[in-house]
């Protein structure tokens, strides 16, 4: 028993304040005006809702279902872990209804500028769960193991990213210009003319990384809604229903540990063992998929994706990217057709289950012509990692 | 050794010092660890019952689950397998100290494990993947003596 093919993806919604211009509304207030928003494109209401089903980091499913008037909530819980993204919220979700709890099912995904944060940041900066205490931190504060790994000054999730993307270079010997390439392609995806030049003359702050490998941080507040319910009743809602074809969550945990993980498995994304559960529950493999939208809070995660998705062999992922295979304008398998959170701002991955559903229903500003199955991956950072495949009816 | 200041930078291209609480961070299960490096001996946290190695020597072994932890002697010397090289303060206070180059070394015998630390004594330029390293060692204070890794 699986839940392929049996939940759809029915509403969407988003919403976005600048920082300054919130008018009072906390991020918990935007999430319920994604809410309504996701609800009201589906052609339900907020009393409609029976679970709710996330990823980590949007605060806690039962009280918002209760400041929203919910009449009864029949699931609630949310995906541990890292920032997850919005393909693991829609397993969980999928999971519930299929599970029997309820119809009808609410993801939310929020994101923050911290209120102290300067602007101009990026993704470089934010701390490191290994080196802050996240990994092994306990109840009482950091444990002794940190004494291991604090002083080498690993100090932000930019330089995690750069210690296992310095090794996948290494070992395939790649060259920056591929991960310049990553770049170039999703900014192009989204209308934005950098070259390689101008990539290449950006000073490097973590070697290998500079800051365009990262994504800029959200400058306000934010907050996205999908809404998700049996394939029948999404027959007679009012979008065209995108069906969740796969789900899979989980991941090798050793990937997750501080720079431990196997020499065979470092320099990836970790995603390798999601990719094939989401496969096998699929029936199918890469040449099936349309539209590829990657999890992207770093340039060299794409690249690794690409590979453990079984797009590119090991290693050939720079070349694939610069032969210009993953553009939306006739390559091979389009990637983050709506040009990623590089090109935009660390939203934790949303705009790609927003972007998947778009060019399902073939309404993406970038529509990748016929469309017919969507790749959608979350973090490659601590298990679980999670990914789904969707499509249209 | 006394609890004078050490001086600041006894290596060329050393990371910002650690937190000082760092020098209290220890339990029974790696005291053994900060022994043997205060008398510049390198040794690895290894299962007592199945002989896997382990880091960070947290509480149980990954292979067998065993809480029984012992440490192996080490001749102190090794390969980078990865590194990176931080040329941005991402935090104020490192602004003195870049750039530095955190390291993942696989220390000669004791295969399954990475030290994780950094690479001084050594140009950002000529840090290689691969390269043969030797630990030296840093006396932070009379608790804290960390391992960094020079060109062998």
């Amino acid at each position: 028993m699986s839940l392929k093919d049996k939940v759809a993806v029915v509403g969407l919604g988003m919403t976005y304040v600048a920082r300054g211009e919130d008018a009072g509304l906390a991020v918990g207030d935007l999430a319920i005006l994604a809410a309504e928003a996701a609800l009201n494109e589906a052609g339900l209401g907020h009393k409609d809702l029976e679970n709710f089903a996330w990823a980590s980091g949007a605060g806690d499913p039962g009280g918002m279902a209760a400041t929203m008037g919910v009449p009864e909530v029949m699931f609630a819980a949310n995906l541990t872990s890292g920032p997850g993204g919005g393909a693991g919220a829609l397993g969980l979700a999928a999971s519930s209804i299929v599970g029997g709890f309820g119809d009808v099912c609410l993801s939310i995904i929020t994101a923050q500028t911290a209120p102290k944060r300067p602007t101009g940041t990026s993704s470089v900066f934010r701390a490191n769960p290994v080196a802050g205490g996240g990994a092994y931190g306990g109840p009482t504060g950091p444990q002794p193991e940190e004494a291991f790994v604090a002083p080498a000054s690993i100090s932000s999730q930019g330089a995690t990213t750069a210690m296992i993307a310095n090794r996948y270079l290494h070992e395939h010997g790649v060259p920056r210009e591929h991960l310049g390439a990553v770049v170039v392609s999703q900014r192009a995806n989204a209308g934005d003319a950098l070259t390689l030049e101008e990539y290449l003359r950006s000073p490097l702050i973590v070697g290998p990384l500079s800051a365009l490998d990262c994504t800029p941080d959200l400058e306000g507040g934010f907050a996205a809604a999908v809404i998700t319910t049996t394939v029948e009743r999404a027959r007679d809602l009012a979008q065209p229903p995108i069906i969740i074809t796969a789900a899979a969550t989980g991941g090798t945990p050793s990937h997750a540990t501080a720079f431990q993980m196997p020499s065979d498995t470092f320099g990836s994304s970790g995603h390798r063992a999601v990719a094939a559960d989401l496969y096998a529950m699929a029936g199918m493999g890469p040449d099936d998929i349309d539209v590829a939208l990657l999890y992207d809070d770093f340039s060299p995660m794409v690249l690794m994706q690409l590979e453990d998705y079984g797009f590119c062999g090991a290693g050939e992922a720079g070349a694939f990217v610069a032969g210009g295979n993953t553009s939306v304008r006739g390559g091979k398998i389009p990637v983050n057709t709506h040009g990623g959170n590089l090109s935009s701002a660390y939203v934790r991955g949303i705009t790609h289950v927003f972007e998947a559903v778009q060019q399902l229903r073939g309404t993406a500003t970038n529509q990748v012509d016929g469309a017919q199955f969507a790749l959608v991956t979350g973090s490659p950072a601590t298990i679980p990692l999670s990914a789904v495949i969707l499509r249209k009816a | 050794m006394t609890t004078t200041e050490p001086a600041a930078k006894p290596f060329k291209n050393m990371p910002p010092p650690p937190p000082s609480f760092l020098g209290s961070l220890v339990d029974e299960r790696t005291q053994p660890f900060w022994d043997a490096a205060k008398r510049e001996q390198l040794v690895a946290p290894k299962c007592s019952n199945c002989g896997t190695f382990r880091m960070p020597p947290s509480r149980f072994c990954t292979n067998c689950l065993s809480m029984d932890l012992e440490y192996e002697p080490l001749p102190g010397t090794g390969t980078v397998f990865t590194f990176i090289i931080v040329r941005h303060p991402l935090n104020p206070r490192a602004a003195d100290f870049v750039p530095f180059m955190p390291a993942a070394i696989d220390a000669d015998g004791a295969p399954g494990m990475r030290f994780i630390s950094n690479v001084v004594e050594c140009e950002p330029e000529d840090v290689k993947i691969g390269m043969k390293v030797k630990v030296v060692w840093n006396h932070v204070s009379d608790t804290l003596t960390l391992p960094f890794w020079a060109p062998a």
